[in-house]
């Protein structure tokens, strides 16, 4: 396990390196380049080449990615060219948001998709599973953004029951009591993260549904409805605890959806987590913090992939009985 | 289905009832949340380039004086009084300017002619790389005659002296950045948590918003609104709907028309109407498109250029585009400026005269495929537009119209923001559509946009012609009256006009959106919200946002 997991370790640093550089060759591929001042507020050009001069943009593109490294190796992911602070601390402040709404958005897609997946396996080929898979299908196919703005227009700008964006009530927040701060960030995560969350759960509920009705045919739930073993706990105890091993894998196949869902999310939301912090630096060019952004999401990509192959070798001897063959 | 239930309930508890009394309550209470599409980059005066800090920046620091709602630039008619309480002309080229000793930073030293001294060397420094050092260069130098006199010696003579003295700087605290050095100013902690000198202190600043708190003690008046908050959005349609859904109260401007009847559906929010500082155009590449050494093949034909200008019908497209929230400028111009009503005549709108003209250039149709040619070159050019503006890829698309039947090829290149000001900088177009937001004045901007001297810098076409220089140096530089001055200012239009190197397509009435429960709403055109200090929301209309203390 030790071993498996050291070279697992290793493929992880390497894919981090590989998207870092990727990044910060196709961002100076691409057709701009930083600090060009807005053409309705425009800067006198000396200024702007002062600017370049002060980031290092004016370099040759090796120096820059040179230091780019040295940089990193140092802890340093520089000055943000549009925020005139430490890129740091830019992310300091945005991966918390993006964390909370990603794990309120992985909780809404496995609780919900996983439930609905069992209710449709349990009552397959019935009008409920009909209907439920109909709806989830739905679900699957719509683009996140827009279901994002129905969201909006139906919950909050036309019934006025949740905020529409934000992740509190800027005005009152500081004046609520803890409890109160608490229910603030809850009825402001509401909308977003069942948005992003109820996308993943179509998808999650459908996989579901089949690992389960594979589980349901199996030897062991038919010796066990031989013994008299009630259809409920047939199905809650027996099936889906063998049916959730698929599901793992899913759970690290998620992280990168949720990412690039929060992408849209945090844009149409106004939620400052990372996805808006990466979205505001692509349209403005600031390298730095699209390559910190990169940096920040491949390593939560790559850890929760691990973590699921981790987990799935946890959960299923077979899986470390053969990696252990194989070392 | 009573058990689910249970946490819902729970939550709405926790939301009503945890919640400490409001306590605020008479003249001096109120929180206003401004909607703004993006972040500020720093709130450090000199180093600032974004309009959302301007926004800030007019809370937190002074000027000497402030421009009046004439938007006045010549002399120092309508300029109002704020850190100098008076000024003097010494002689032709020396201003004095005496400070309002009750003015005081707002960690308590009182703001002193050193602390002006100061804000100029900070502003003209190289290494602070001010964007605003180009317009100070007429400004020799600033002394401090003692604590509470400012001395500014001119280099030369010229109508917009005292515009430039006051509109330009924001008078910094010495004592707390003469430590910090210079070439650090652009990423400096001072940006991030300021301390200044007018009526409203800063707070805090974090992803999501910003808050200032009123200064009580600030020695022009204690501001009504006792909190002003900026919230962030990603893009104006998200700023626009939290003000439809009540997040927010304020935004400067709705931009296109669709969003008003949107905006006036909501019933808390109040529409003003005031003079646009911005305007766009169809700017024409008098260079070769990615060559800015070569003439353009078709543009750098003057006849062309008047023909594809006449064939616009600007009027047309203005009322389509915008309705009555624009008009078809004069001039490359905003509305707000003095020069709209000089009496310039752009060229009119004439399809035959403007088919006549290329005929006789030249130009026709020779292979019958619709579009005119001559010598091999077929009448084709590229339209830049940025894909972030739906009204200017509404004009690129009837533009296109109109000049086809005209037997003009237009191809439209819709590229994002900043790739579309990275070819105008290059010089990668044969015609674009650009949109300026201006200064309150045409003399800081028009020899970077219409002269030599712009070249590779402002003036993307490099249009230039001697005749207009030596025009616009007597209407900036020599006129001695604001007669003489319009006089002037008219023949350069003309001029720019006969020459032709743009069609000028709109400059738009800005629409702003503040809730109407505020009252004594002024809005300045150049500075959207630079008298809120002034602005007061009666008690009897305060809601419960307004009375919650922080």
């Amino acid at each position: 396990m030790g071993t498996w997991l050291a070279r697992r370790l290793i493929a992880a640093v390497a894919i981090v390196f590989a998207v870092v550089t990727l990044t910060f060759f196709l961002m100076h591929l691409g057709p701009a380049s930083p600090i060009v001042p807005s053409a309705e507020q425009p800067l006198d050009p000396d200024v702007v080449a002062r600017l370049r001069q002060q980031f290092g943009t004016d370099q040759a593109l090796s120096v820059q990615y040179v230091r780019y490294l040295t940089q990193l190796a140092h802890g340093n992911l520089a000055v943000s060219f549009s925020q005139r602070r430490p890129v740091a601390a830019a992310l300091a402040d945005a991966i918390p948001n993006t964390i909370v709404l990603a794990g309120a958005a992985l909780l809404v897609d496995f609780g919900l998709g996983l439930l609905l997946g069992v209710v449709m396996a349990a009552r397959a080929r019935s009008r409920l599973d009909a209907g439920l898979g109909n709806a989830t299908l739905f679900l699957r196919s719509v683009p996140t953004f827009w279901l994002a703005l129905i969201v909006i227009l139906v919950f909050g700008e036309r019934l006025h029951w949740f905020p529409v964006g934000g992740t509190i009530d800027i005005v009152r927040h500081h004046s609520f009591s803890f409890l109160g701060r608490i229910a603030d960030r809850l009825w402001h995560l509401a909308l977003p993260a069942l948005t992003l969350g109820v996308v993943g759960a179509a998808g999650t509920a459908r996989f579901q549904r089949n690992a389960t009705l594979d589980a349901l045919s199996a030897d062991y739930v038919r010796t066990a409805r031989a013994k008299g073993v009630t259809e409920r706990r047939i199905v809650a105890v027996h099936a889906l605890r063998n049916a959730l091993l698929p599901a793992i894998t899913l759970f690290g196949l998620a992280l990168p959806f949720l990412l690039t869902g929060a992408v849209l999310i945090e844009t149409v939301f106004a939620w400052p987590g990372m996805g808006k912090l990466a979205a505001d630096a692509i349209f403005s060019r600031d390298y730095p913090v699209v390559l910190a952004c990169a940096l920040a999401a491949s390593v939560m990509v790559v850890a929760g992939n691990l973590a699921a192959d981790v987990l799935y070798a946890v959960a299923d001897p077979r899986i470390r009985i053969t990696e252990r063959d194989r070392a | 289905m009573r058990r689910a239930l249970l946490p819902l309930a729970a939550l709405c508890l926790l939301a009503t009832g945890a919640r400490r009394p409001a306590d605020c309550s008479g003249d001096y209470c109120g929180t206003l949340v401004f909607a703004a599409g993006g972040q500020p980059d720093i709130l450090l005066p000199p180093v600032s380039v974004s309009a959302l800090s301007r926004d800030i920046h007019d809370q937190i620091f002074l000027k000497l004086a402030d421009i009046g709602m004439t938007l006045n630039t010549v002399g120092d008619r309508g300029f109002v009084p704020v850190l100098a309480k008076r000024w003097e002309w010494r002689d032709s080229l020396t201003l004095v300017f005496h400070l309002d000793p009750r003015a005081h930073w707002q960690d308590g030293p009182p703001v002193t002619a050193g602390d002006v001294a100061f804000t100029f060397q900070a502003y003209t420094d190289p290494q602070v790389n001010s964007s605003s050092a180009p317009i100070l260069a007429h400004i020799a130098s600033v002394t401090a005659r003692d604590s509470l006199t400012a001395v500014f010696r001119f280099r030369d003579r010229y109508p917009e002296m005292f515009y430039d003295a006051v509109y330009h700087m924001r008078i910094l605290p010495a004592h707390l950045l003469a430590s910090v050095p210079r070439d650090h100013w652009m990423s400096a902690d001072f940006g991030r948590a300021p301390v200044g000198d007018g009526p409203y202190r800063f707070v805090t600043w974090t992803p999501e918003y910003l808050e200032l708190a009123a200064d009580s003690t600030f020695f022009l008046g204690r501001p009504h609104i006792r909190r002003l908050l900026w919230r962030f959005t990603p893009n104006f349609d998200v700023a626009i709907t939290q003000l439809i859904a009540d997040q927010a109260d304020a935004l400067e401007t709705l931009g296109p028309p669709p969003n008003v009847p949107r905006v006036q559906a909501a019933k808390q929010l109040a529409l003003y109407r005031y003079s646009g500082t911005n305007y766009a155009f169809l700017q024409f590449n008098l260079t070769a498109n990615g060559d800015t050494t070569r003439p353009h093949p078709i543009l750098s034909d003057r006849q062309v250029r008047r023909a594809i200008t006449m064939a616009v019908d600007r009027v047309k497209l203005c009322q389509s585009v915008w309705g009555d929230l624009a008009k078809a400028p004069p001039g490359p111009m905003p509305q707000a400026w003095w020069i709209w009503n000089v009496g310039t005549t752009p060229l009119p709108y004439d399809t035959t005269e403007a088919a006549r003209l290329l005929t006789a250039d030249g130009w026709v149709d020779s292979d019958g495929d619709g579009i005119r040619d001559k010598g091999g070159v077929k009448l084709s050019l590229h339209l830049a537009t940025p894909t972030s503006s739906g009204s200017r890829h509404r004009y690129a698309l009837l533009i296109q119209g109109q000049l086809k039947s005209l037997g003009v090829d237009i191809q439209i290149d819709e590229v994002d923001p900043v790739t579309f000001n990275q070819r105008l900088l290059a010089g990668l177009f044969d015609a674009a559509l650009p949109a300026w937001n201006t200064d309150p004045t045409p003399s800081s901007s028009f020899a970077q946009r219409w002269t030599r001297a712009g070249w590779g810098r402002f003036n993307y076409g490099r249009y230039a012609n001697p005749n207009l220089e030596r025009l616009l140096g007597q209407a900036t530089l020599s006129a001695a009256d604001p007669q003489s001055a319009a006089r002037a200012w008219r023949a350069v239009l003309d001029t720019l006009n006969q020459d032709a190197p743009g069609v000028w397509l709109f400059a738009p009435d800005n629409v702003a959106v503040v809730h109407n429960r505020v009252a004594a709403v002024t809005i300045r055109p150049d500075s959207w919200w630079a008298l809120v200090w002034t602005w007061r929301i009666p008690p009897d209309r305060l809601l419960d946002r307004d009375r919650t203390e922080r």
